[in-house]
């Protein structure tokens, strides 16, 4: 069966989703679900499915997945190098990120949704915490570039990007400013370069990717 | 900024190496948000962060070619500043008073340097070292500079000779204020110096900097 | 110093179904706490800092109240109540920008390619034509007619895209309406506003809604569709310099494409509706 994804368009993990499964040219069935206003994540419909009452959702045809780093770790099998070039080494480092966006989600996530849409939160801390999450981040792409990689944990994109991704490059929507992070900004880029990326509301377009248009084609 | 005495318009905006060809970054001189961006053959420009047309920062633009276009209506301005199209009229040639408005900007040693408009004196000589990376402060340069007792000011930030995670280090911290009590530093270091250990040295500094101020 | 006339007019609070028994929904409203619960009766309230009741009006599926004397009705959308239509209230969302910014973007096409690309518009389609646009005499609104815009993908099977007509209607300084050609039922609109909430002069809440004819998609569908628009355009307005909506002619440089915004700002201008603006260059 084509893969069904219980989704929110707003939510950055729902996003990965969507992201790597585009990437890696796999078709999703989308399934709306009112996170916002309706909270219909949270009724008994929707707990039956999932008893924690969280989104994204996919289900395979075999399983229920809840949690968005394995449906990652789903989508890529098959698909060579997006879990990493099969060395130990790599395989470790990968599940690092994995662990290190529930970080992200924690922090910048929540300053977001705390901003756009209510969340009760404590702000300034998840503001602060972002802020760790995002230098650490920065150091780390420093000393990548160093040794000639662009990405997280190679010279090539891995589900690990696709996982750190989302709530880095929405940061500004929860009032955490991007500005100071220049080897940030190149690995967004990069991403956002990538053959099959897709953008969601917060993320606009690379438009420099096409041409400009001749002047009177239209 | 003024250091040692002798004034210098010239504000450090980041490292040649962060704004590759045909990317546009923001940036800051003196409490004002900048566009830096760098056309498709190198050419590097600082314009006010503000589209004449409606505001919109021109830093969240895209760039094609030699032009800087608005992410909010497309508008594009050419490397002279001149507004050269609008997409909402494809036809009209835009009317030579729509422009982006310019600062000066330079480049020398691998730093992007800023100033005011015509009024800049010579570039700070940052030669010999060579650039490593920029990072942001919750700190005020003041607070910089006394937490550095062996550095000494000069045009554009603080260098000398300092013992960094263990290891003696030429380091040279250009110095830029940005909004809401932030600094950002472009820290370049000697040539023989391990990159590495530099930079998680400067990761230390900081955290101990915060904590000083924070304290 | 808050004009009167700002004072005067009605403002969105909330949704009136999500609207609960005290201590209800805690919210600011051009600076000043207030609350919007369900009384003991199942009456929706509105009250401010002091305790004291304001005028309330519930339509569209809102809470709307107004903090000082009402001067007339608030305004209707007489296609809310057509048959056959769905009402969609599409939730909140909260916007660091001038709630005069929010309404002016809203009444804006030229940044369908750019903004909202692949959806409401794509290069090289950017013209925007020539359209109408007056102050209706009997209702003092703002309204653009006639404008026409290359929208992709307008429908499934439209392949290389249509002409989509838009009409634009302000009724309220912070509220808009927009009218668009229904791809599934040529010759009616579409209805899709947004209620805008001032909560200071450079904070909002923003309440998107729509009625229209589909009795297909499902109303998560709907919602999401319509949150993934206006979240596209939050990044814009969150970017703008200054956060307040310049009313100095001087400041910005309009087009021909922005005849809709100028006349929001003279209108808002003429009736002292400033909250949320800037008067003359900073
Ligand atoms: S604000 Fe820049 S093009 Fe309209
Ligand atoms: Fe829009």
């Amino acid at each position: 069966m084509t893969p069904r994804l219980h989704d929110y368009v707003l939510s950055a993990s729902c996003y990965k989703v969507r992201l790597m499964a585009a990437l890696v040219g796999v078709r999703l069935d989308l399934v709306a679900v009112d996170f916002h206003p309706g909270r219909e994540h949270k009724g008994p419909a929707f707990r039956a499915l999932n008893p924690a009452g969280t989104l994204p959702v996919l289900e395979t045809g075999e399983l229920v997945l809840t949690e968005s780093t394995a449906m990652l770790v789903w989508l890529a099998q098959g698909h060579p190098g997006w879990t990493g070039d099969g060395s130990r080494s790599a395989a470790a480092q990968v599940q690092q990120w994995l662990a290190f966006s529930a970080r992200l989600a924690a922090s910048l996530g929540m300053a977001r949704l705390h901003d756009m849409l209510h969340f009760p939160a404590d702000i300034d801390g998840c503001r602060l915490a972002g802020i760790d999450c995002l230098r650490e981040v920065e150091a780390h792409l420093f000393e990548a570039r160093l040794a000639g990689r662009l990405f997280l944990t190679g010279d090539r994109p891995t589900i690990a990007d696709i996982a750190c991704f989302p709530n880095v490059a929405l940061a500004p929507d929860g009032g955490v400013g991007l500005e100071p992070y220049p080897g940030i900004r190149l690995w967004m880029r990069a991403i956002r370069s990538l053959p099959g990326f897709i953008e969601m509301p917060g993320i606009h377009r690379l438009h420099e990717l096409r041409p400009a248009p001749e002047r009177g084609a239209a | 900024m003024k250091t040692g005495g002798r004034v210098t318009n010239w504000v450090a905006n980041g490292l040649s190496r962060d704004v590759v060809a045909g990317v546009v970054v923001p940036g800051r001189w003196q409490g004002v948000d900048l566009a830096i961006w760098r056309s498709a053959t190198g050419v590097l420009r600082a314009w006010k962060d503000r589209c004449p047309h409606r505001g919109m920062r021109l830093s969240h633009g895209f760039v094609r070619g030699e032009g800087l276009s608005c992410i909010y209506h497309g508008w594009t301005y050419g490397t002279d500043g001149r507004c050269r199209s609008i997409p909402a009229h494809p036809d009209l040639v835009p009317p030579a008073a729509i422009r982006a408005e310019a600062l000066d900007c330079a480049e020398a040693d691998g730093v992007i340097w800023v100033a005011g408009a015509g009024e800049a004196g010579p570039l700070p000589a940052v030669t010999g070292l060579v650039p490593l990376r920029s990072l942001a402060l919750h700190a005020l340069p003041g607070q910089i500079a006394a937490a550095l007792p062996g550095l000494r000011l000069f045009p554009g930030g603080l260098r000398g000779v300092v013992v960094l995670g263990g290891i003696q280090t030429s380091l040279c911290l250009l110095l830029q204020e940005l909004a809401r009590g932030q600094t950002m530093i472009h820290a370049l270091c000697g040539p023989q110096d391990d990159p590495v250990a530099v930079s998680r040295g400067l990761e230390d500094l900081r955290r101990s900097i915060e904590q000083g101020v924070a304290a | 110093m808050i004009p009167q006339a700002v004072q005067d007019c009605w403002y969105p609070l909330a949704m009136a179904a999500l609207t609960g028994p005290y201590p209800g929904r805690a919210t600011q409203l051009l600076g000043q706490p207030i609350r919007v619960f369900r009384d003991a009766a199942g009456t929706i309230r509105v009250q401010g800092d002091a305790g004291a009741d304001l005028p309330v009006i519930l339509r569209f599926g809102h809470v709307w109240a107004c903090p000082g004397t009402p001067q007339r009705d608030l305004f209707t959308i007489p296609e809310a109540d057509h048959p056959g239509r769905r009402l969609v209230d599409c939730g909140v969302v909260r916007v660091k920008c001038s709630p005069l910014r929010a309404v002016e973007n809203f009444l804006d096409i030229a940044h369908f390619p750019f903004v909202h690309t692949d959806i409401l518009g794509a290069e090289p389609h950017t013209e925007v034509g020539r359209y109408e646009v007056h102050i209706r005499e009997d209702t003092d609104e703002v309204w653009a007619t006639k404008v026409r815009f290359h929208q992709p993908q307008a429908a499934m099977s439209a392949e290389g895209g249509i002409e989509t007509e838009y009409m634009y209607r302000v009724p309220a300084p912070t509220a808009a309406v927009l009218y668009k050609t229904c791809p599934a039922r040529p010759g009616d609109w579409d209805v899709i506003g947004i209620f805008v909430q001032p909560l200071t002069e450079e904070l909002c809440d923003v309440w998107p809604w729509m009625a229209l004819y589909d009795d297909v998609t499902p109303q998560a569908a709907l919602i999401q569709f319509q949150q993934m628009i206006f979240l596209q355009d939050r990044s814009i307005l969150e970017n703008q310099i200054p956060r307040l909506l310049p009313l100095d002619p001087g400041m910005e440089i309009p087009t021909q494409a922005d005849l809709t915004s100028v006349a929001y700002r003279r209108w808002l201008k003429r009736k002292g509706l400033t909250y949320g603006a800037q008067m003359v260059a900073a």
